[in-house]
């Protein structure tokens, strides 16, 4: 008899799981259709189609709805925006979305020159982070010739940089010797942080006084990885260097402290000295800190 | 081949009309197999994205022309290793080609459906470099059912795997749909796909295999790159000589960049395997291993040891990650590696594996296909038993050595020994 | 006299952190000098600082909680068994901020410092809670050298039919956060996976010493101190965020948390929050944390599932989830994909690969914890429910959330 209840609740509660489940799928339902409607309100149409995400993996006609407005450049821009976003959170849910793949992509990748901006750099992001070849090839051949450039030139280099194969360095490296802009270099040098040849020019950067912090910063970060050796000698160099400016110092502290050899740091009464004039002299206070924290760590 | 004309061309557009020639020229359709090797000059300085839109053009070309033995292991590489939808399916297509197939050519086609199914994307094969902005057309999965359909009862063994599939791809009406008809259709064929009638090239009925491998005598010796300095994940500096030397030696070759996990990731894991297996059976400390960086200098020694822990690979004075800090090229040209650079950086490689005897020769190669570690593993103890030569080990004509007294190995020419499946 | 104390069953200082759910402590004389009897009567209390966390015992494995106790405890060296949780409402902000003294009459005879762990919500953390879990995960991740290298290869498109799209989408990610929290334990024991409440403003986690605050075209800038500067992932440098909305007010267009928890009350109706607010938090930013493949690159990724994770937790009590056996509590129904089914085990760390797994297991088994046993190096997916031992005491997974109450 309890085994019969059991299995009745076991029963029941499946029946109202199909029930409560299939509630959901009806407002996601609901959902998409609002947001592919062309007679709702843009507002209406934006808010329905963060609850659709859902119903575009379960039903085909919904997802193809879906992919049209976003298709469709006759149609308000945010609905696009929406309606891509929303594919794109279905996206996530791999095996249910399976089937949609092949479309999203090639829907994509046909509206990668669209002339909306802000849709064209979304689109054209989402494809080079499936290193997908077509926006591979946009992306270069814009960096090749500005009349062809569907986003910035600082745009197309981080979104080349998801992919470390692509042909991005010389491009790059010509950027940094001619930059159409500060924001176009900066772009520029990240990328080429992954460049195992780039390591001398990090090191020229990052020792030169002249240069922005954010540019230091980068060549800092890129130099620990390509040479740490190198970094590490650098840092050090830095914090002896009265003359440096003290946010440079407090990356150089960061990475003695994150990757340098805890002996040898130990044992180096000049660094010390420096780094204790860091924690009590004229700096921020979260540079003070920062020095404080490492002093104790390292034995002081 | 006409190795020059080809690394003439610098555009895209150029190569594609190059292999549309080539294809259509039956006295020279042959050279589009080596059109498919990673190390053509072709390659150099293009980067991924580039390589794929020219190999799967000469897959497709190959398509056309008919495949013969030669280009056959290229097709089944893509099959087995591939993850790009694009060459996936035009190494599907081609396959369709092949005029002598058999039932050992469906296993590759279901792997491919296994590595390629949450990453299908519609591909164009009309017209050179295209990109399909429609589902309308083709895409990887639909032509390896194709190909199985085109296998017809030869596909029968992997009827249950694709019913596995069909089962996990619930949500996918139209996935479903298209398997029922492949089935229906394998189950439905009575004879097997007869013989192509355009292939311009000589035909051998055996299957293809990965491995190769040279006779005593015959090898390779490491006279050109005994001096080539290597860096192991301790920072530590030894020559080729003195690594590879006096025992056999498995050696692979990675970089820890691929993005492929069917190739270097994978590749770096079985070698922790068969170092395993090696220990199983009490050869650890008679066969060394190695694992050599295509990407010497990205791959550092702290990132060469941090690759291998995490993989699992055992690393000591007798199984090391290696680097070439300087001659680079060297090692290259001496193993024939099938890779190739965009600056620094590979653009393409393919899977290899060597075993090099007791006098650092080479004496079994791995290429192209995932090899067994089992049978690595065999092999590198048939050379450890092998006897060492009379005659200078570093010599690179015949030497005194008799290979009649490998068991199982008859005489044989100057030409590699290839194994069958 | 004086005696010893047990944390977790264990000597080891490593297993001094406690939840809110009870942990099985043991108290043993270590010197009998000054009994008159064979056994003697301890009061065990907690002792807390500040503002730190607070602890409550009781003798056995049910029963209420106090936040004192009076143990029987022999003098031949016998332990005795209790159990110590934290106060709900009273985690610690550092390391041994808690201590558990035991006393005869007055005489203090033996303590205890541990930490009540607690996973918090990362926009009211303490500068030193924050800075230490920055400074732990950028050492995980050790500019692209770490272990966190391996956690990157776990969450990639080729390995995403394992964690995505059906049931064992939230067990699976309760399985990756807890591992890496386990790895950033054993860098410093006194981090707890903090948790991005994405329906929620959160100014202080988009700032440049936590997770950064990001320029017009979505790179992520951080100060001079912060070592997530140094982030490196795919050997590529630095994060690429691009938030669709001010970082001041939450995003747009999510399921607030009562929405979500009002999802229904059977599993497969809960889970729909994959799409939204899962899937919606993950694209309201352009950059790597809005596609699958490279989502696990930004660390923000982690902060952002520890909410997911607190949402089905919330849920799970909610509406008494915790039972595998119940069908409500997961949606076993039949035709899910490997890795998906309750007594599945889960890729990567059951080293299963080829066929319908990825081609590698990055990253081994499961981090073990020295506080508990739970789930095992292989876990199963059912293992993953039970995280606070409701239903079995050593399910317990050793984590809970700030405001999750057992």
């Amino acid at each position: 008899m309890a085994r019969k209840r059991k299995a009745a609740r076991k029963s029941t509660g499946a029946r109202k799981a199909t029930k409560k489940k299939g509630s959901v799928k009806a407002t996601a339902r609901r959902a998409a259709s609002i947001a592919a409607n062309s007679k709702r309100t843009v507002r209406a149409r934006v808010a329905a189609a963060a609850e659709a995400p859902l119903a575009l993996c379960e039903s085909d006609k919904d997802l193809q709805a879906m992919l049209n407005v976003l298709r469709d450049r006759s149609e308000p821009v945010k609905v696009r925006l929406a309606a891509l976003q929303s594919i794109q959170a279905a996206s996530f849910s791999t095996v249910a979305f399976e089937s949609c793949r092949g479309d999203y992509i090639a829907a994509l990748r046909s509206i990668a020159d669209d002339p909306d901006p802000e849709l064209r750099q979304r689109v054209l992001g989402l494809l080079a982070r499936e290193k997908d070849g077509y926006a591979q090839k946009k992306l270069l051949d814009g960096l090749k010739d500005p009349a062809k450039a569907l986003v910035p030139p600082e745009k197309a280099l981080q979104l080349l940089s998801y992919d470390v194969h692509g042909q991005a360095y010389s491009a790059a490296r010509e950027i940094v010797r001619r930059p159409p802009s500060e924001i176009a270099r900066r772009e520029a040098l990240r990328l080429l942080a992954a460049d195992a040849t780039a390591a001398p020019l990090f090191e020229k950067l990052l020792r030169d006084k002249k240069e922005q912090r954010d540019i230091r910063q980068i060549a800092a970060s890129a130099l620990q990885a390509l040479d740490p050796d190198k970094m590490q000698k650098h840092a050090r160099e830095i914090l002896l260097d009265k003359a440096d400016y003290a946010d440079i110092k407090a990356t150089s502290l960061t990475a003695l402290a994150q990757f340098g050899d805890e002996e040898m740091i130990g044992k180096d009464k000049a660094l010390m000295r420096s780094v204790d004039r860091l924690s009590t002299g004229k700096t921020p206070a979260k540079y003070k800190q920062s020095a404080s924290r490492f002093l104790s760590k390292f034995g002081q | 081949m006409r190795g020059n004309e080809a690394a003439s061309l610098q555009s895209e557009s150029e190569f594609g009309a190059f292999v549309d020639r080539l294809a259509a020229d039956p006295s020279r359709c042959a050279h589009l197999t080596e059109l498919l090797r990673e190390d053509h000059a072709v390659y150099r300085e293009r980067g991924a994205a580039e390589i794929v839109r020219m190999r799967g053009w000469v897959l497709l070309a190959i398509a056309r022309a008919g495949v013969s033995e030669a280009s056959l292991i290229f097709l089944l590489e893509e099959l087995d290793a591939g993850v790009d939808p694009y060459l996936v399916a035009a190494a599907a297509r081609a396959l369709r080609s092949y005029p002598r197939p058999t039932d050992a050519l469906a296993p590759f086609v279901m792997r491919a459906l296994n590595n390629i199914r949450y990453r299908d994307l519609p591909v164009s094969f009309e017209v050179y470099g295209d990109y399909a902005r429609s589902t309308d057309g083709t895409s990887a999965v639909r032509e390896l059912l194709a190909t199985l359909v085109w296998l017809g009862p030869l596909a029968r063994a992997v009827i249950p795997e694709l019913l596995v599939l069909r089962a996990q791809a619930a949500r996918s009406r139209k996935l479903h749909e298209d398997i029922d008809r492949t089935v229906q259709a394998i189950h439905g064929a009575d004879e097997a796909p007869g013989p192509g009638t355009h292939s311009c090239c000589e035909m051998t009925p055996s299957a293809p295999t990965e491995e190769t491998s040279w006779p005593i005598g015959q090898r390779r010796s490491m006279k050109p790159v005994e001096t080539v300095m290597l860096e192991d994940q301790e920072g530590e500096l030894i020559p080729f000589k003195d690594f590879f030397n006096e025992q056999p030696t498995i050696v692979v070759f990675f970089y820890t960049r691929c993005d492929n996990p069917m190739k270097c990731s994978l590749t770096v894991t079985k070698l922790a395997r068969v170092q395993h297996l090696l220990d199983a059976q009490g050869f650890a400390d008679r066969i060394n291993t190695a694992a050599i960086t295509y990407d010497p200098a990205f791959d550092r020694p702290a990132r060469l040891r941090v690759y291998g822990q995490d993989r699992g690979v055992r690393m000591d004075a007798r199984h090391r990650m290696l680097r070439t800090p300087d001659d680079h090229a060297a090692l290259c040209n001496h193993f024939q590696l099938g890779v190739n650079f965009v600056e620094s950086l590979v653009n393409r490689h393919r899977i290899e594996l060597f075993i090099l005897d007791a006098a650092g020769s080479i004496a079994v190669c791995f290429e192209r296909l995932h090899w067994n570690e089992h049978e690595v593993v065999r092999r590198a103890i048939q050379l450890l038993r092998e006897p060492r030569c009379s005659a200078d080990p570093h010599s690179q004509s015949a030497s005194t050595c008799s290979s009649s007294t490998i068991p199982g190995r008859a005489n044989s020419p100057v030409s590699p020994v290839r194994r069958s499946r | 006299m004086n005696v010893d104390l047990q944390i977790n069953n264990s000597a080891s200082p490593a297993a001094k952190f406690v939840s809110w759910s009870p942990a099985p402590c043991r108290i043993r004389i270590t010197d009998p000098s000054g009994a008159s009897s064979p056994t003697v009567n301890l009061q065990i209390s907690g002792i807390s600082s500040t503002s730190g966390g607070a602890v409550v015992f009781r003798s056995g494995a049910t029963g209420s909680f106090s936040n004192s106790l009076t143990i029987a405890v022999p003098i031949d060296g016998t332990s005795v068994p209790f159990f110590a949780a934290g106060r709900f409402g009273r985690p610690s902000v550092s390391n041994g901020d808690v201590k558990i003294e035991a006393r005869l009459g007055t005489k203090l005879v033996g303590s205890a410092h541990l930490m009540v762990r607690i996973r918090k919500n990362a926009n009211t953390l303490t500068a030193a809670e924050r800075d230490r879990f920055v400074s732990a995960f950028a050492q995980l991740n050790n500019q692209g050298l770490g272990r966190f290298a391996d956690f990157r290869s776990m969450h990639t498109n080729v390995s995403s039919p394992q964690a995505h799209g059906a049931p064992g989408f939230l067990p699976w990610h309760r399985a990756y956060l807890l591992d890496l929290e386990r790895e950033l334990q054993a860098i410093d024991p006194s981090v707890a996976l903090p948790y991005w409440r994405f329906d929620r403003p959160a100014p202080n986690i988009f700032n440049r010493d936590f997770f950064g605050v990001s320029d017009s075209l979505g790179t992520v800038q951080f100060s001079a101190t912060n070592p997530l500067q140094f982030w490196k992932t795919d050997g590529v440098q630095g994060i690429n965020r691009r938030p669709f909305f001010a970082t001041s007010v939450a995003p747009p267009g999510l399921r607030t948390e009562t929405q979500t928890l009002a999802l229904g009350t059977q599993y497969a109706a809960f889970r729909t929050m994959e799409g939204n607010p899962h899937g919606t938090a993950h694209t309201s930013f352009g950059g790597s944390i809005s596609s699958i493949g490279t989502a696990a690159k930004d660390p923000l990724f982690f902060l952002l599932h520890c909410n997911v994770d607190r949402l089905w937790a919330k849920w799970q009590k909610r509406n008494a989830r915790f039972d595998a056996a119940i069908g409500a509590s997961f949606d076993n129904s039949g035709g899910n994909p490997i890795g998906h089914n309750l007594p599945d085990t889960m890729w990567p760390w059951n080293g299963i690969t080829g066929g319908q797994r990825p081609p590698t297991a990055p990253g081994g088994t499961l981090a073990p914890s020295p506080c508990v046993g739970a789930p095992g190096l292989q876990p199963r997916v059912r293992d993953m429910l039970d995280y606070q031992g409701a239903i079995g005491a050593g399910s317990r997974l050793g984590f809970d959330y700030d405001d999750v109450q057992i």
